[in-house]
């Protein structure tokens, strides 16, 4: 009886707990969905409140007066983030893989490496970055912003020691057996057992992809390469007259495809935390 | 994530230089001539932009593509991305671009100055043209290179007036002339003190914040923050710390910081005391004041109360300067020249600023704004019914000539971040002027090229 | 290691093959640009528009001299180190409560998921909405939050409260731990959800309590996970650089600015200084990497004893599993 009580009472405050960090976590959006339905006199006015107003479309014609196309934005934002998600995944799988799974010369060196080159701040590679993709013409290029994810080296630790305890060798094994390639197995067998970490590690790229702003700023002149967030960025270069309304709507819209793909994602990770449950 | 943040500014902050010395190869094989058919246009808002493509709508036969690259100022990303282009050089290479007076000299006078090509050199007939359009003189200043040819103008005059409340005006100096309150505020600073004690009185503020004051300060001391590469603290400048704190002690203000919620508020008169004026250019009370006043038509909030006078120091605050760069062919050259010429000098009625001054560039009852010649603001009608029909022009074209041009350096906007934090520390009571000078000056030496002695 | 059972020599190759692209992109996109930034901070690059760069002949190491006695990288440094080490230990707290919360399978959380998806939330918010909300909050002499201070009878005029060093580093730790442990709290999750279950299960049978298993089973098991966490945080925090430049661009008076806004800062207000900026930023690197380094010998040791351990239970494992 009393683990029973007692099981209560944490029950209780896990819930409180998860309620409160829940709506500090919906709070901040809301504000903002409501200061995108208000005018920016209002806003200035009063910065923060829970009910929304009816200047909505008035900031949709600022932001669609001042070149914001949330059309070629979003395609851009999309292109970008879709790209170096999945080419940060699975050649981070594959890497990982390459470390479970094989047994090489330069193996352990290579790992090494990895973890090495894993505390290069990026601030530090990215300095000479410019020069490099300017040499070669592709300022205007999204793939500049897509291609270097393939080395992602934070991500190859995590899918390692992920696919490490977790890989069952025996089933390589037989699909070996079976005439399989290493490449069919990779994709096959491998992959879908790397689900749970997969959706968690893309998450976390797709939304740090999509939020980047000062790389595309940067690399990014031709305004019909622009991204949402370098769109959303323009708005606010106005020193003289900042269009809070606007401003808010374009975060808005900006944020809107992140969590509609994000609650897509989420789905996949609850049905990986299942996964990984009843797997071992 | 963050570190990408990080390192691709740092990479903005490479790019200048990383590409000069690939810059030439690539503009080389580019064919180092710029795009026939196409004018690049840079500029950090839409401004620019918009009334270029409205004169490209009214002359059909106007041979080239405007193809405007608008980048923000926000977080520095303006000017990195614009001295990459320029130094690039080639098919891309901006024709016209547009630089705020924040770091306008280092376009027209400093590092970057070699890039602009001078009015002259356009085929404008530049000295016969600044007289008779009678182009505000601090504007020239800032927008003349090293050898004294002009290279940048503008549209727009930034000369600053004082913009007060007529009510509060009656109440206690008994009148809402800008002829008297001009006398009642200034001329020097002790005279605007008096002032400050007489709406103290009576229960007013007589500016919101301290920063208000500080463009006028800025503006009137005799020599920039940086004389020879070194730190120059102008004594009224240094004075400024003194004033803010004067302001602060005595309850002058709301001590509220320009830019955020507290000081809009103050426009709309619901702060902690009722304000009585602000300093600032016509954009001001444009952009500023009167979506801020509470009300669009007389009656409603302070919609209607307001008033200009002459400022007791002369200043100006912002503005855009247009330059050209050196890419172009002859033909293109001609082209430019009839924009620049069309934005900057032109004062017939059809002309740029005689309609940018009487609000009808995009139709009737535009916002009327100040322009830089005085001869077509004289030729317009500068009455405003949010300053209750006074004809704001009378008073900015005196205020465009008290402007001074020749105390700026390409340093100025993160010098004077660094020096308003520190009196804003000293006046917040959280440390002695002494040590906040001296933490100014460590903060000079720490990140900026300048010496300090 | 259990990859000697299978690791035939003629799939070695494999290996090479399978990561030959991140080499190629790391050479490409990472090792050319740090090798070219560790010459500029030898050089006297700076200036716009400066075409190019001599090495500094008379004092190759000026640049790095002239950052180590600059006293505001100094205080950025400490800065940067007491917002990091403030921020990561309560985050680290609420993601590994949170995490041993959600994957406790004798209390089975109703509506987890939707926890899960929610906790995650603010790592979604881009940095600028952040900025220009919880300045909205904390304005001054007006602002929601002096509101709350006045009318609670607190105080009787409002304070700036932005101007008060500890409350605006406070503020940037509670938006960077509000941010991030979501985050953390999905990769502890994914940890924890790797442990074999029968070691839970042998643990219940043992009568172990909540509190017992969690520092006896989960913690050790995760450890890995746990220094992938303090390594990825370490970097990023030691990085941190989009709310301090947003909210109140380093100050006030310096005393949220970080090694990296100092040195976008050398770079950017006004003078150009590529050189000192690349030289701070070599300097950055070399402590990152002693810092992290150390990260990792402490970890490498615990992980070839898991590893062993690992081993043994598979084994066990799928003999039974046959």
């Amino acid at each position: 009886m009393l683990k029973t009580k007692e099981n209560t009472a944490l029950k209780v405050v896990i819930y409180v707990v998860c309620i409160f960090l829940a709506i500090l976590s919906i709070l901040p959006f809301w504000i903002m969905i409501v200061n995108a339905t208000r005018s920016t006199t209002e806003i200035q006015q009063q910065a923060v409140t829970l009910i929304p107003s009816s200047y909505m479309m008035n900031n949709l014609k600022i932001l669609t007066g001042k070149s914001f196309d949330p059309i070629t934005g979003f395609l851009n934002s999309l292109t970008v983030s879709i790209g170096a998600t999945a080419l940060a995944v699975y050649f981070s799988s594959l890497t990982a893989y390459a470390q479970v799974a094989y047994n090489w010369r330069f193996k352990k060196q290579f790992f090494s490496f990895i973890m090495a080159i894993m505390m290069i701040p990026a601030q530090v590679t990215m300095i000479g970055f410019y020069q490099m993709v300017y040499k070669v013409g592709l300022t205007n290029n999204l793939s500049m912003l897509i291609l270097p994810a393939i080395a992602s080296p934070s991500m190859v630790f995590f899918m390692r020691q992920y696919l490490q305890p977790t890989l069952p060798m025996s089933i390589v094994e037989s699909a070996r057996i079976d005439g399989a390639k290493e490449f069919m197995i990779f994709n096959r067998i491998v992959l879908p057992i790397m689900k749970p970490a997969i959706a968690t590690q893309a998450i976390f790229s797709f939304v740090a992809s999509w939020n980047n702003l000062f790389t595309p700023l940067i690399l990014l002149t031709n305004s019909d390469k622009y991204t949402m967030p370098v769109m959303v960025s323009l708005l606010r270069g106005d020193i003289y007259k900042t269009e809070f309304g606007s401003i808010y709507l374009g975060l808005t819209l900006t944020v809107l495809p992140l969590i509609i793909v994000y609650l897509l994602l989420s789905k996949y990770i609850i049905a990986g935390v299942a996964l990984g449950g009843v797997k071992g | 994530m963050k570190k990408k943040i990080v390192a691709a500014s740092l990479c903005a902050a490479m790019m200048a230089t990383t590409l000069t010395g690939c810059g030439g190869g690539n503009g080389g094989s580019a064919g180092g001539t710029s795009n026939p058919d196409v004018i690049n246009l840079w500029a950090f808002t839409d401004e620019v932009p918009t009334m270029i493509n409205k004169y490209v709508e009214e002359h059909p036969d106007f041979p080239y593509e405007v193809k405007a690259t608008i980048i923000g100022t926000t977080d520095g990303a303006y000017q990195p991305a614009l001295d990459q282009a320029l130094a690039g050089g080639g098919k891309d290479a901006p024709d016209i671009y547009c630089v705020e007076a924040a770091f306008a000299l280092k376009y027209t006078q400093g590092d970057a100055s070699q890039y602009a090509m001078p009015y002259k050199d356009l085929g404008i007939d530049i000295d016969a043209k600044l007289d008779e359009a009678q182009i505000a003189q601090y504007t020239v200043d800032i927008g003349s290179n090293t050898d004294g040819d002009v290279v940048g103008l503008g549209f727009q005059a930034t000369g600053g007036a004082f913009i007060y409340r007529r009510s509060i005006a009656k109440e206690v100096f008994g009148t809402d002339d800008p002829e008297v309150i001009k006398e009642k505020i200034g001329p020097g600073t002790d005279k605007f003190f008096e002032a400050a004690e007489a709406l103290k009185q009576k229960g007013y503020a007589i500016i919101s914040g301290d920063g208000d004051l500080w463009h006028p300060i800025e503006n009137s001391s005799d020599n920039g923050w940086v004389v020879d590469g070194k730190l120059n603290i102008d004594p009224k400048r240094e004075e400024f710390i003194d004033m803010s704190m004067k302001l602060k002690e005595n309850g002058y203000h709301n001590d509220t910081q320009d830019w955020t919620d507290a000081w809009f508020a103050d426009m709309k008169g619901v702060g902690d005391k009722q304000v009585f004026g602000f300093f600032g250019p016509a954009w001001l009370i444009n952009y500023t004041l009167a979506p801020n006043c509470g009300g669009s038509t007389v009656g409603e909030g302070t919609y209607g109360d307001w008033a200009v006078c002459e400022s007791p120091i002369g200043f100006f605050w912002g503005g855009t300067w247009l330059l050209a760069g050196k890419n172009a062919d002859e033909e293109k050259q001609k082209a430019i020249a009839d924009i620049l010429e069309w934005v900057t000098l032109d004062t017939s009625e059809e002309g740029l600023q005689y309609r940018w001054a009487n609000g009808t560039l995009y139709g009737e009852g535009g916002t009327k704004d100040v322009v830089a010649s005085a001869t077509v603001m004289e030729k317009s009608d500068g009455a405003v019914e949010f300053l209750g029909g006074q004809n704001m022009f009378d008073v900015f074209i005196a205020a465009n000539e008290n402007a001074n041009g020749k105390n700026l350096t390409p340093f100025d906007e993160s010098i004077n971040t660094y020096w308003r934090n520190q009196v804003r520390e000293y006046t917040a009571g959280n440390k002695t002027r002494e040590q906040a000078i001296a933490d100014f000056k460590t903060q000079v030496a720490d990140n900026l090229d300048v010496i300090v002695e | 290691m259990k990859q000697k059972k299978v690791g035939y020599d003629r799939y070695a190759k494999y290996g090479y093959i399978f990561s030959a692209p991140f080499v190629i992109a790391f050479l490409t996109f990472s090792l050319y640009p740090t090798i070219y930034t560790a010459v500029i901070g030898f050089t006297d690059l700076k200036g716009i528009g400066s075409t190019g760069f001599n090495f500094l002949t008379d004092d190759l190491l000026k640049n790095f001299k002239t950052i180590l006695s600059n006293p505001s990288f100094i205080q950025s440094f400490k800065n940067t180190i007491l917002l990091w080490v403030c921020n990561f230990i309560p985050q680290i707290i609420l993601a590994l409560l949170l995490a041993a919360w959600f994957t406790d399978r004798r209390s089975h959380v109703k509506g987890q998921g939707l926890f899960k998806v929610l906790l995650y939330m603010p790592n979604i918010i881009t940095a600028a909405t952040i900025a220009i909300l919880f300045n909205a909050l904390f304005g001054y002499p007006m602002g929601p939050v002096n509101d709350i201070l006045m009318r609670l009878g607190i105080t009787d005029a409002p304070i700036n409260l932005m101007l008060n060093k500890n409350v605006a580093r406070g503020v940037i730790i509670f938006i960077q731990t509000w941010m991030w442990y979501g985050s953390t709290m999905i990769v502890l999750i994914s940890g924890i959800l790797g442990i074999n279950p029968e070691i839970f299960e042998s643990a219940d049978v043992d009568g172990a309590g909540r509190v017992q298993t969690f520092f006896l089973i989960t913690l050790p098991n995760i450890k890995t996970i746990l220094t992938f966490t303090l390594v990825t945080s370490l970097i990023g925090g030691l990085n941190m650089f989009d709310i301090p430049k947003l909210l109140q661009n380093g100050g006030p008076d310096n005393s949220t600015l970080t090694t990296s806004l100092f040195i976008y800062n050398q770079a950017f207000s006004g003078s150009y200084l590529y050189n000192r900026a690349a030289a701070a930023s070599m300097i950055m690197f070399v402590i990152i990497a002693i810092l992290a380094g150390i990260t990792f010998r402490l970890m490498r040791d615990d992980d070839e004893k898991e590893a062993i351990k690992e081993k043994k239970r598979l084994r066990k494992l799928q003999k039974e599993g046959k």
